[in-house]
C-alpha cells in the first residue's frame, strides 16, 4: 500500500544494515525491474525504485523511538543513572517482572498514543522489539 | 482450624507451621531431621524457600557459587544488569539443581534443565519412577522459592508488596484492571484503605501467576480469563472463562509482612501443548492425581544459600 511503502522508503535502516549504493544496485538488478536496463549495472537512486521492490528491512524502528523506549524503561525499573540500556537489552535482564512489563507497556501506550494487545505484548523481549512494535502500531493508526 | 480474625486471610495453621519451620531450618542439627521427613513422606514433593536478603556474598563467594552451575546458566546470570537480580537468578538456579539432585538422586553434572518456547523450565532427564515430575521457581524481593510435585502440575509465585514509587496505590492497581474480572476488581476496591486494596490486588495477581506458571503459559495467556473465589483467602477456587476449574487447588501464604507466596496444583491435561510435550506419554491415574492435587499444603522449608550449596555434596 502507498502509505506503508512511503514509510518504508523514508525509514533510515539501522547502521548495521545500511549497504553502500553498489550493493543496492546489485540487489535491484538481480530482481530484473521494469525500469532498469538489466544489461547495464548503473546506479539507481532510491526515489526511482519501482513499487515492486521491497527490501526486507523488518520495520526496524528509528533511533528516536528506541531512545524513548529506553527512557521509559529506565524510569519504570528505577535503573541507576549510567545503566546502559540499548535496543538489545532484554526486559527480563533489566529486572522487569510481570507487573513491570504491564506498566512499561502502558507507559509506551501513553507516550505513543497506541494500544498494544496481549498477543503482541508477549512477543516483546527486547527494547528493540518494543520500539519496532510501536512504530508498526503508529503506522497502522495513521493509515 | 481456628476461626478467622480480621487479618487471617491466610490459613492460620499454615502460618504457624511456617514460622516454626523457619526456626527449625536455621538450626543445623535439625537439618538432618528435615531431610529425613521430606524423603520419606512425599517422594519428590518439595516446597523450599531462600531469604536472599540474608546472603551477602563477596564477589569471590558469588563466583564460587556460580561455578556450581553449568556454563550456560552462569552466562545467563551474568547478563542481569542489577546485582540483586543476579543474586536471585543464581539462587533460583541453585534451587533447581539442588532440589532435583536431592529429590530424585540424579548426579548434579547429569541434570539437564531445558525450557519450553514460553520459557518454562523442565527436567529433560527421563525418570521412570516419576514421569510427571515438574517444578516451578519464583523470586521477588527478599525471597527465592521452588516447588516440585511428582504427579500433578505445580506453580509457585512470590510477590513482594511494596508501595509504588511514582504513583498512589490506587493509580498503580488501576493499571491492571484489564487483567482482573469485575468481581475481583469489586472485591479489591471494597477491601478498605489503599494499603489493604494493594494487598488484595497482590493476592489475586499472585494466584493468577501461580496458575499460569503451573500450566507453562507465557505472558499472553489472558489473566482476565481467570477469576478467583475464596473465603477469607482459604478454600480458594478458580473459574476459567466462567467455568469452575474443579481439578485445581490453590493456597496463599504470608512469608512476612511484605511478601506473599501462592501455590497452584492441578491436572497435567491443563498444561499448554508445548509443556505437555515435555512429559512422556504416560497414562496418569485419575484417582491418584486427584489425591495428589488435594493434599493440603504444608509449610515451606527455609534454606540458607550455604546449606543449599552443601546439599550438592
Amino acid at each position: 500500500m502507498a502509505h506503508s511503502l512511503a514509510a518504508a522508503v523514508s525509514f533510515s535502516p539501522p547502521a548495521a544494515r545500511r549497504r553502500p549504493p553498489s550493493q543496492v544496485t546489485n540487489a535491484i538488478s538481480s530482481r530484473g525491474l521494469v525500469s532498469f536496463n538489466s544489461q547495464r549495472m548503473s546506479f539507481v537512486s532510491i526515489r526511482s525504485r519501482p513499487s515492486q521492490l521491497r527490501f526486507k528491512i523488518c520495520c526496524s524502528a528509528k533511533k528516536e523511538t528506541v531512545d524513548k523506549v529506553c527512557k521509559i524503561v529506565k524510569t519504570q525499573l528505577a535503573l541507576p543513572d549510567g545503566t546502559t540500556v540499548t535496543g538489545e537489552s532484554k526486559f527480563s535482564e533489566l529486572g522487569a517482572d510481570s507487573l513491570d512489563t504491564v506498566e512499561i507497556v502502558m507507559g509506551l501506550e501513553e507516550e505513543f498514543n497506541i494500544t498494544v494487545d496481549e498477543t503482541s505484548a508477549q512477543d516483546i523481549a527486547t527494547v528493540q522489539d518494543a520500539a519496532n512494535l510501536i512504530e508498526k502500531l503508529v503506522l497502522e493508526k495513521a493509515a | 482450624m481456628s476461626s478467622s480474625s480480621s487479618s487471617s486471610w491466610r490459613p492460620a495453621v499454615a502460618a504457624e507451621v511456617i514460622l516454626s519451620c523457619k526456626a527449625n531450618a536455621l538450626r543445623s542439627e535439625t537439618r538432618g531431621m528435615l531431610e529425613e521427613k521430606e524423603k520419606t513422606s512425599s517422594g519428590p514433593r518439595r516446597r523450599w524457600l531462600v531469604d536472599v536478603a540474608q546472603w551477602r556474598p563477596s564477589p569471590a563467594q558469588f563466583q564460587a557459587a556460580a561455578t556450581l552451575l553449568p556454563p550456560h546458566d552462569r552466562r545467563a546470570i551474568a547478563r542481569f544488569v542489577r546485582e540483586d537480580d543476579r543474586k536471585r537468578a543464581l539462587v533460583s538456579r541453585l534451587l533447581q539443581y539442588s532440589l532435583i539432585h536431592h529429590a530424585l538422586g540424579i548426579p548434579l553434572h547429569q541434570i539437564r534443565i531445558n525450557r519450553t518456547l514460553e520459557g518454562k523450565p523442565y527436567l529433560q532427564n527421563k525418570n521412570a519412577s516419576f514421569p510427571s515430575f515438574n517444578f516451578n521457581t519464583s523470586h521477588q524481593g527478599d525471597y527465592v522459592g521452588i516447588a516440585s510435585e511428582p504427579m500433578c502440575l505445580v506453580g509457585l509465585d512470590i510477590v513482594c508488596i511494596s508501595n509504588p514509587q511514582r504513583e498512589t496505590a490506587l493509580e498503580f492497581i488501576s493499571s491492571f484492571t484489564s487483567y482482573l474480572t469485575d468481581h475481583e476488581w469489586n472485591c479489591i476496591v471494597s477491601s478498605g484503605t489503599p494499603d489493604e486494596m494493594l494487598n488484595e490486588f497482590c493476592r489475586y495477581w499472585c494466584l493468577k501467576e501461580a496458575f499460569v506458571k503451573a500450566i507453562g503459559a507465557g505472558v499472553g495467556f489472558g489473566l482476565q480469563r481467570l477469576e478467583f473465589h475464596h473465603v477469607n483467602w482459604t478454600n480458594i477456587s478458580l473459574c476459567i472463562d466462567g467455568e469452575e476449574a474443579r481439578k485445581w487447588r490453590f493456597w496463599l501464604f504470608k512469608l512476612d509482612a511484605m511478601h506473599l507466596a501462592s501455590i497452584a496444583k492441578g491436572h497435567r491435561e491443563d498444561a499448554t501443548d508445548s509443556f505437555k510435550r515435555t512429559f512422556p506419554d504416560v497414562v496418569v491415574q485419575e484417582e491418584e492425581l486427584n489425591t495428589a492435587v488435594e493434599i493440603p499444603e504444608e509449610a515451606f522449608t527455609f534454606w540458607s544459600v550455604e546449606q543449599l550449596i552443601q546439599l550438592q555434596d
